[in-house]
């Protein structure tokens, strides 16, 4: 469960109406069904990351909303979860351990803990990993261990700050494959936030083209290609060069 | 490390003395091309050099020393400066009498009693890292008292507390207090902010944050804090019974003084040093046990 509405959401940061504010969302508005896929798409500055960050509750919105299911997100919780670029995994934990934080958090007694942590273990492809700890294992890797214990809380939303950036384009690519997936065998209501068009093509049903300052929704679109999406399929590459020309209007207006 | 790069030390066929070998050593190399072979011949014996000569020469040489050299300019002095062995035996009748022993356990005892009173810091650190207004109340009062050494709390504490184990663990305890405090303090502040929003993210409370995440993450300061606290603590531990004890091994040093056994003395400054030592070494290998996955530990 986890429709995702956000309604005229706006961000200001500082005293509104005072110098020095800075208005970084503006009246940000869309919706996505149950467990879809959705991409914000944006260079730095389109208060993106503010959006990802009201939705996962760390910060208020000025105005608006972001509802999951008709319910208000108020603070950081397992129902919104979400994923960050530096993967942020307890180093002092196992991976094991990690996987299953957010479980004991939420209560769960320790025999289903040890169930729905292997299962997620097996999910992303870490078995005989459980002992490691972050530190041993490569980048790709700890993202892994960072998605398993994101879907291990069951969220109704599942939030993604620009999840691959630290990792070299070859590695992307698989770990973008890799988490639709993973996605497709655990289906989410997914929000992610990135500025690489290819990978918002890759992996959306949907993708909200933000412009800069403020931020606003320039256009929501919805992906009408089957999966796995290739790059050569001429949908692919229409849809590229239409998500290219919105972007590079936002590029040119600085 | 520059040996290979140079000629064969057969080509040199000057005697070598210590300045020439420091004029040549790899740093200055080029300064006289010369000498560049006789510097890394003398390199090349140093690295050949088996571990613990340069202290078994030392040994060696206090031992000549005590009984030859200096009786020989003067018999009476002889007893400021016992030699190797006199020390030796001196210790092992201590060890088999079990006097060694008897001070060292109480001194370590103090130690530890200090120790566990001083681990209130690592509460106290948190909550001042955690909390910036408890860090601004409570800093000011930290920060004058801080900079005062131990020692120099030794006359009000003997007017507190009087002589005896009370006085000198409370001497300790100041030693071990503040390093625990500030290493705690900064260990909070470093922690990885988005660990702790990660946390809240999977939905750990305020509570769990503060046990799971921030003392968790500050562990590895932590026990650098109490490797400096125990070691400044030793050493206040020695001047506080020095001063203030019928026993211990600072009592046990300053107590042959006045009977002019210098050789007790010695074997007493090598317990402290020793034990010292094992101490940190100790902690050090518990540390790393127990935290494996930290790399500031495992340096």
């Amino acid at each position: 469960m986890g429709q995702l509405t956000i309604e005229g959401l706006s961000k200001v940061y500082g005293e509104v109406g005072a110098e020095g504010s800075l208005l970084a969302l503006s009246n940000v508005s869309f919706r996505v069904p149950d467990n879809r896929f959705c991409s914000i798409l944006g260079h730095s500055g389109c208060g993106k990351t503010s959006l990802l960050n009201i939705a996962a509750g760390f910060e208020t919105a000025t105005a608006g909303s972001v509802t999951v299911d008709g319910k208000p997100i108020l603070k950081p919780g397992w129902r919104n979860t979400m994923i960050f670029q530096d993967y942020a995994l307890f180093p002092w934990m196992s991976i094991f351990q990690n996987i299953a934080f957010g479980l004991e958090m939420k209560g769960v007694d320790k025999k289903e803990r040890v169930a729905t942590t292997g299962h997620f273990i097996k999910i992303v492809g870490l078995e005989g990993f459980e002992n490691k700890y972050p530190h041993q294992l490569s980048g790709g890797m700890r993202q892994r261990v960072a998605i398993a214990r994101a879907l291990a809380v069951q969220p109704d939303l599942l939030l993604m700050d620009e999840p691959f950036a630290a990792l070299d384009a070859q590695n992307r690519k698989f770990m973008q494959d890799e988490l639709v997936r993973i996605w497709q065998q655990e289906p989410k209501t997914v929000l992610l936030v990135t500025h690489s068009i290819d990978e918002a093509i890759r992996l959306s049903d949907y993708i909200v083209v933000m412009t800069k300052r403020p931020g606003r929704v320039k256009d929501f679109i919805e992906v009408d290609l089957s999966r796995p999406r290739d790059e050569d399929d001429s949908g692919y590459l229409a849809l590229k060069r239409k998500l290219r020309d919105l972007i590079h209007d936002e590029a040119d207006d600085r | 490390m520059s040996g290979g790069k140079v000629a064969s030390p057969m080509a040199s066929t000057k005697p070598t003395s210590g300045d020439d070998a420091l004029a040549s050593s790899p740093e200055k190399r080029g300064f006289s091309r010369a000498m560049v072979p006789l510097g890394a011949w003398v390199m090349r014996m140093v690295t050949a050099l088996p571990n613990l000569a340069l202290l078994i020469l030392f040994v060696l040489a206090w031992q000549f020393a005590s009984k030859v050299w200096i009786p020989s300019i003067d018999p009476h002095m002889a007893v400021l400066m016992p030699a190797p062995t006199t020390i030796a035996v001196t210790a092992a009748g201590m060890i088999v009498s079990g006097e060694l022993f008897y001070h060292l356990l109480d001194s370590l005892r103090r130690e530890a009693v200090a120790f566990a009173f001083s681990m209130t810091a690592v509460p106290l650190g948190i909550a001042m890292g955690w909390w910036r207004p408890v860090y601004n109340q409570v800093s000011p009062i930290m920060e004058i008292l801080r900079p005062i050494p131990p020692l120099a709390w030794i006359p009000l504490s003997i007017l507190w507390f009087g002589l005896g184990d009370e006085q000198n663990e409370f001497i300790i305890f100041l030693g071990i207090f503040f390093p625990i405090l500030v290493n705690t303090i900064v260990g909070v502040k470093n922690i990885d902010p988005s660990l702790i929003r990660a946390a809240r993210s999977l939905g750990a409370s305020q509570f769990k944050i503060l046990t799971r995440v921030v003392l968790q993450g500050a562990l590895p300061q932590i026990i650098t804090g109490i490797r400096i606290g125990l070691g400044v603590g030793w050493m206040a531990l020695v001047a506080a019974e020095l001063v203030g004890a019928n026993s211990g091994l600072g009592f046990l040093i300053n107590d042959a003084r006045s009977m002019l056994r210098t050789d007790i003395i010695i074997v007493g400054m090598l317990t402290i040093g020793v034990v010292g030592l094992l101490i940190d070494v100790a902690i050090r290998v518990v540390g790393r046990r127990l935290l494996p996955w930290s790399l500031v530990l495992s340096r």
